[in-house]
């Protein structure tokens, strides 16, 4: 109970976000212009900020009685300037063939040109605007799907929401458009969040509406977590120049990736939603205390941050960076045996043995019982085991017994702290921490130890151990 | 009503009407448990002046009995379902905004209309004889509830009008002169009317609170558990 009251402290609310975030740090100015689709447009691109390409817009009846529609591409998008959540956007894909004044939709209907001019009055109605004034509409080029994209996305274009405050990004997360949403990203929609790991780009938990928590895209098995993000440290850097130059200190910034031109920046919003809380299962608050203050210069150095603060853990990063996974000194294994046996052990990691070896119970449960039956019948008095002799006696064992014992895959001689052994070694296949690995096992009576597997050297190398885990 | 404070007392001689004075009174008080349910508890409704304004129309719907109530839940429903439905059928005439509403508001009337009519015919006068203020006042209702439905669509514009439903039955509970709480209310602010302006304190302490609100803390249930 007070472990909750204090991890909800974490957690940033509606009134939080108004009082504390919004009101001191987007100022009205500000506001209205990230309210303003055609000159934040503007704006970005002259602060550098590619934005998708603007082919007209009509601000009166009078200019869409004469509108020259000839002069548009096949396919484009109309968009209220001052529309709230995605509502009153239509999709052109194409022209219908044959037709001048006939298009397709995004969700394959058609639409005439009479549609959408009666579609655009009632945008200058203002009927999609904050409130209910009149307002302006605006034909823009259409973003293509991007190929890293495209199992994922239903019909529209996924886009990248991130928090930036202070000139940080503080949290990410990927919105998905789906079916329940019919095509737009919103995640009041029924669209997905998936949260994003800001040091490496990549998705972690998701989320289906606004708290419905899911890991595959609905009626799929594709896997949501795992997505790396394409142009991640480029989308971080377009944030921070956004926040930079439409004055919002606290901002949603809404970054897609366009099949040509790589990132595109959609859109300002001034007033963030709280669900990428639930998307990346962690808290806003929290996050916005630690970035309060900082001096950040450059938005090179601001994502730096970013990425530091807010990455996964320190495990991740070390993976990130080496490629091996972190490992404790026990771990929970599945061993593959003869015949596709399965089973699961807690193996021993010890770097101070080279070779792994496996108890004769454990051999023999994976199918190697007449390995170890073969090998005991050898008479190994005969022979003088000294590391001078090792390959020697190798050598002869497996040019005797090769044939007579099936499976023998090779011999091993072994030189411990206990004595010298000679010991039959056979192939087995082992998955840790979802690393497959295929090795030669030595077989040993490993009855008085506590665990009947103990992985060597010569299987580490694509992990590192980490001795307190 | 034994216990009248001079304040009021002074008002009565003036010549004003005790509802008057009541209702007056009790705008504030109403406008603050909406402040309540929705900053501390996360009920969201139509904003501030409809739960408000539906409050009051509601109290006064049922000013002398209890089960009067259920007139003004009846209208509420009714004014909604057409106001909705209708929205479906003007949608094919692909009308101006204004205009469309206005039709909306037209059948919603007439609907009402009908309604008391029918309500006066199988022998429910009580129904039949509602005052037409605050059926008006329910009615205007339309206009919210058509923007909502435009803006965030149908799911949010009906939980908001069941939100605003919660909260004007809750504030009609407390504030009622036909409840036992809002007898209480009535009695206690026409004794100590200055102590209403206490409301100014607990909206200053509420606007500057930034705790998270309960519904909040189901909402980011898993994300709290999780960071725990």
């Amino acid at each position: 109970m007070f472990e909750s009251i204090r991890a909800s402290k974490n957690i940033l609310g509606m009134n939080a976000r108004n009082l504390t975030y919004i009101r001191p740090n987007n100022l009205k100015r500000a506001k209205r212009l990230a309210d303003d689709k055609i000159r934040s447009k503007r704006l970005l691109k002259k602060a550098g900020v590619p934005v998708p390409r603007l082919i007209a817009q009509i601000s009166s009846r009078r200019t869409l009685e004469n509108f020259d529609w000839s002069i548009l591409p096949p396919s484009f998008v109309i968009k209220p300037n001052k529309g709230l959540g995605g509502d009153g956007i239509i999709v052109i894909y194409g022209r219908k063939r044959g037709t001048d004044d006939v298009w397709i939709k995004s969700n394959g209907k058609t639409v005439t040109m009479e549609e959408l001019k009666t579609h655009i009055g009632h945008i200058l109605d203002g009927e999609y605007s904050l409130s209910s004034t009149p307002d302006i509409a605006f034909f823009e080029e259409r973003l293509k799907l991007s190929k890293e994209f495209r199992p994922y996305a239903y019909r529209g274009i996924p886009d990248i929401r991130i928090i930036i405050y202070n000139k940080v990004p503080v949290m990410a997360m990927l919105r998905l458009p789906t079916k329940e949403s019919g095509g737009k990203a919103n995640l009041q929609q029924g669209g997905i969040g998936v949260g994003i790991d800001m040091a490496r780009g990549t998705t972690t938990t998701a989320v289906q509406g606004k708290s419905k928590i899911i890991e595959y895209v609905p009626d799929t098995r594709l896997l949501l977590s795992g997505i790396k993000i394409p142009y991640w440290d480029e989308m971080l850097t377009l944030a921070i120049k956004a926040q930079d130059a439409s004055g919002l200190g606290f901002l949603g910034a809404d970054i897609a990736i366009d099949r040509d031109n790589g990132p595109v920046f959609l859109e300002l919003n001034a007033r963030p939603g709280l669900s990428i809380q639930v998307a990346n299962m962690a808290g806003l608050k929290r996050r916005l205390e630690r970035v309060e203050g900082l001096k950040i210069k450059s938005a090179i150095r601001g994502a730096a941050v970013g990425k530091s603060l807010f990455g996964g853990e320190i495990e991740d990063e070390v993976e990130g960076m080496s490629g091996k996974r972190v490992i404790g000194s026990v771990e929970e294994i599945k061993i593959i045996g003869k015949n596709d046996v399965k089973i699961k052990t807690t193996a021993k990691i010890d770097t101070g043995a080279y070779s792994t070896s496996i108890d004769k119970e454990l051999a023999y449960a994976l199918g190697f019982g007449h390995v170890t039956e073969g090998f005991e019948k050898i008479d190994l008095s005969q022979y003088d085991i000294t590391p001078k002799n090792e390959s020697q006696i190798k050598k002869d064992i497996i040019a005797k017994y090769k044939k007579s014992i099936p499976d023998l895959d090779d011999v091993a001689v072994v030189f411990a702290s206990s004595g010298a052994s000679v010991r039959p070694v056979v192939k087995i296949k082992f998955i840790m921490d979802n690393r497959t690995i295929i090795t030669k096992v030595n077989i040993v009576d490993r009855s008085d130890m506590k665990y009947d597997i103990i992985i060597g050297k010569r299987n580490l190398s694509r992990f590192l151990v980490d001795v307190s885990k | 009503m034994d216990n009248i404070s001079p304040l009021i007392q002074f008002f009565l001689d003036q010549g004003l009407n005790l509802d008057t004075i009541i209702l007056l009174l009790l705008f504030p008080v109403v406008a603050t448990i909406v402040v309540i349910l929705r900053q501390i508890v996360g009920i969201k409704a139509f904003g501030i002046y409809t739960p408000s304004i539906i409050t009051l129309a509601f109290v006064f719907i049922a000013k002398d009995n209890f089960w009067d109530i259920k007139y003004a839940i009846a209208i509420y429903a009714i004014v909604l379902f057409v106001g909705m439905a209708m929205r479906y059928v003007l949608k094919k005439l692909r009308l101006l905004y204004l205009p469309r509403v206005a039709i909306n508001l037209t059948v919603v009337s007439f609907s009402v209309l009908l309604t008391l009519a029918l309500a006066g015919y199988f022998g429910r006068t009580g129904f039949a004889s509602t005052a037409i203020f605050p059926i008006l006042v329910i009615i205007m209702l339309v206009e919210k509830f058509v923007t909502v439905q435009i803006e965030k669509g149908n799911r949010t514009a009906i939980i908001l009008a069941i939100e605003t439903l919660i909260i004007a039955l809750i504030g009609y509970t407390v504030l009622s002169p036909t409840t036992f709480v809002g007898e209480y209310t009535i009695s206690f602010t026409l004794a100590h009317p200055v102590a209403l302006l206490l409301i100014i304190p607990i909206n200053i302490f509420i606007g500057k609170w930034t705790g998270l609100r309960l519904n909040e803390y189901f909402r980011f249930h898993d994300v709290i558990n999780k960071i725990k």
